[in-house]
């Protein structure tokens, strides 16, 4: 009797469960963007929310982890088979390739994405073998960060025009107890980045460190080693915080939004700085951005910008639903660069207008790449094999704690390009 | 039995099969790959000295374990185990607190002790006018080996004060007291009687310490990442980076199989040197 009454209840209970089953789709996601209350983080949270209340029976997952480890975890992930339905990544010069190459990303419908106000290029970045596998998020270039208090309180009036006069405000800032700038320097990446434009304010001419890499010239040549001397030099200068090789970005950030230091060297992505609620209302007040120095005597000028389309989203090639994936893809283009100036939480890879109620970082952030004569495209570490990357990191991190001389230093660049290019 | 070696084939020889099998090729964990013989380790030998100074950092982190933390952990065990039994209980548990802190809690804490601007320590240094000796102790390439060794020595201190304490409690008192009357002093009880009776525990310390000098990896990736330049890197970050980090799995597995035989090697000769000085 009791096994009937529950074979019954089974059998009743049956449909339910198939019915929710069916509806119930879970799309996992990973991004880099563990902050979900702030700025960039809470967007995608946002956009989320506005992808599941259109599409009930969704069920969105995240996985976040900082820039860095996300990378690796990435990697693990489809080593391991388990990559996330929907992941950020890279753009396809650096660290895509090898993951479209692997038949690991699935390749979208560009046609979709063409009328959704796409910068010139941006898709372009995107599209390997004539199919576009991810699309473009956000408008990266390379600028320093300022803390308008900070450079007031010590009696500096202008921001430094010249490498020169950003020598000259180390003392001021030193004796007040300020650290003058921070940057990531346990990554290298923003070294690295930072090296390349030194390559270009010198030099004059853009995209020198690609024919190195393309081994049209050599990375030994005068004008790497005189962007190395430099670089070597706004180290040893005392310009950045003292344990620059072995603090990471977060705490480099944090630094500078603690109105601890006056200067943040990064990208364009840190706009959100102006919003940042983790910091205070007098340092969202006070954060605004200049561009990168001219170094004297070089032939470069202060709008040769370092720019370059950063991450992108692509959809899992095993993924179960990658319609939907798809689908939310589009919603997220359509979303994003709207909500992110909105939100001034980043420049979008999508035009957007500059409004009256714009914060001072934005507007200068819009300013600086409007008034720009020649973009770079990606940085040198990112536009060859993997190992080419580590290499030159590790050779900047070498070349910053005084390990090797500007001479050994371009020689082990030349030499990990040599290496690559033989691969 | 059967059992017994089921577990052992699928969790130790499976795994280790797998990477010998792709320490033979140049997979980038990715895609396609070439079986490439045994390139991957003539350049691990022959052309790597990343490799060797990670292998010497081991090895001079083992020193460090063996030849300092060690002596005086037992020295204070032995000091620990003559106090009352409260004031040695609460001295214990003071001096196992680092050994219970979560690796990431005790990788942050120390980076901000070491901090070179708001760290406590150069505060203190320049508080008494040391201001010469205030460095970036973690990025400083002069101290940076040392600044992570300590950190390892600090947080694994309480475990090697732990088993040296529990193996102090069972020797025997009649054994102290037989070298007592015999003439023998407390320094000479504890040369001839006590660390002899504890030959066999000293030797498994040791070989806990060769493993786990031999497996460090997180606290270097959560403090330096084996830098500045590569002078703090050690084996399981060094294997990890190359499989992860630069997309070299092939490369990174021949460093994998290595380990093990350089671990294997090490256990090995430490039980044999054991065997020796307790004949």
């Amino acid at each position: 009797m009791k096994i009937t009454a529950f074979l019954v209840l089974a059998l009743a209970l049956l449909p339910t469960v198939r019915a929710s089953a069916q509806t119930k789709v879970t799309i996992k996601m990973g991004d880099n963007l563990p902050d979900r209350n702030n700025t960039w983080g809470a967007i995608v949270e946002q956009i989320n929310g506005e992808f599941k209340a259109a599409h009930p029976g969704t069920e969105i997952v995240t996985e976040s982890y900082p820039d860095q480890p996300y990378q690796q975890k990435i990697k693990i992930y489809a080593t391991a088979k388990q990559l996330p339905d929907l992941f950020k990544f890279w753009s396809v010069v650096s660290l895509l390739k090898p993951m479209i190459d692997g038949g690991f990303v699935a390749p979208l419908d560009r046609a979709e994405f063409e009328s959704l106000g796409y910068l010139p290029g941006a898709l372009d970045t995107n599209t390997y073998n004539g199919k576009l596998y991810g699309i473009p998020v956000s408008m990266d270039f390379w600028v320093i960060y300022y803390n308008k208090k900070l450079f007031k309180d010590a009696g500096i009036d202008h921001v430094p025009a010249t490498l020169d006069e950003l020598y000259a405000v180390i003392p001021k800032f030193k004796a007040k107890g300020i650290i003058p700038m921070t940057t990531d320097g346990k990554d290298a990446w923003p070294l690295s980045i930072t090296f390349d434009q030194l390559v270009w304010r010198i030099a004059g001419e853009k995209g020198l460190p690609r024919q190195a890499l393309d081994r049209k010239i050599k990375f030994t040549d005068q004008v790497f080693v005189q962007a190395a001397r430099a670089l070597q030099q706004l180290v040893k200068s005392g310009l950045f915080q003292e344990d620059l090789m072995v603090s990471d970005y977060d705490a480099a950030r944090n630094l500078f939004g603690q109105g601890k230091a006056a200067m943040f060297l990064m990208g364009s992505w840190e706009l959100g700085l102006g919003t940042d609620k983790s910091f205070s209302d007098e340092f969202r007040a006070n954060v605004d951005a200049f561009k990168f120095p001219v170094v004297k005597d070089g032939k470069g000028t202060v709008d040769d910008l370092m720019a370059w389309y950063g991450g992108n989203y692509v959809v899992s090639a095993s993924s179960k639903n990658i319609a939907l994936d798809k689908q939310y893809l589009v919603f997220y283009a359509k979303r994003f660069p709207e909500l992110a100036w909105e939100k001034q939480a980043a420049l979008p890879a999508q035009a957007v207008k500059a409004r009256p109620s714009d914060t001072p970082v934005a507007r200068s952030i819009l300013r600086i790449i409007a008034e720009s004569k020649a973009t770079s495209g990606t940085p040198a570490l990112d536009l060859s094999t993997p190992r080419f990357k580590d290499d030159n990191e590790n050779a900047i991190r070498e070349l910053c704690s005084e390990l090797i001389t500007p001479e050994v230093f371009v020689k082990k660049l030349d030499a990990a390009a040599e290496k690559a290019a033989k691969k | 039995m059967l059992p017994g070696l089921a577990v052992l084939v699928f969790s130790l020889v499976v795994p280790l099969g797998f990477s010998v099998y792709y320490s033979l090729t140049d997979w980038d964990g990715l895609g396609a790959y070439q079986h490439v013989g045994l390139d991957n380790y003539r350049a691990i030998l022959t052309d790597d000295p990343v490799f060797w100074r990670s292998l010497r950092n081991v090895l001079l982190l083992l020193a460090a374990t063996v030849f300092l933390q060690n002596p005086i952990a037992f020295a204070l065990a032995a000091l620990l185990s003559r106090l009352s039994a409260r004031a040695s209980r609460l001295l214990r548990t003071v001096y196992f607190v680092p050994a219970v802190l979560s690796l990431v809690i005790v990788a942050k804490l120390w980076v901000d002790v070491f901090n070179p601007t708001f760290g406590i320590l150069n505060k203190l240094l320049r508080a008494v006018g040391l201001d010469a000796l205030a460095v970036s102790w973690l990025s400083n390439p002069h101290t940076s080996l040392a600044a992570v060794i300590w950190i390892i020595l600090w947080q694994g201190f309480g475990w090697a004060l732990l088993f040296y304490y529990a193996a102090l409690m069972t020797v025997p008192r009649d054994l102290e007291e037989a070298a007592r009357i015999d003439g023998a002093g407390r320094l000479a009880t504890y040369r001839h009687v006590i660390i002899p009776y504890l030959a066999p525990m000293i030797a498994t310390v040791i070989v806990i310490d060769v493993i786990s000098s031999m497996k460090q990896m997180e606290l270097i990736y959560l403090t330096t990442q084996g830098g500045p330049g590569q002078l703090t890197q050690f084996l399981g970050v060094y294997l990890y980076q190359k499989a992860f980090v630069t997309s070299e799995y092939g490369y990174g597995n021949a460093l994998s199989v290595l380990f093990v035989v350089v671990s294997a090697g090490l256990t090995l000769l430490v039980h044999r040197g054991m065997r020796v000085i307790s004949r």
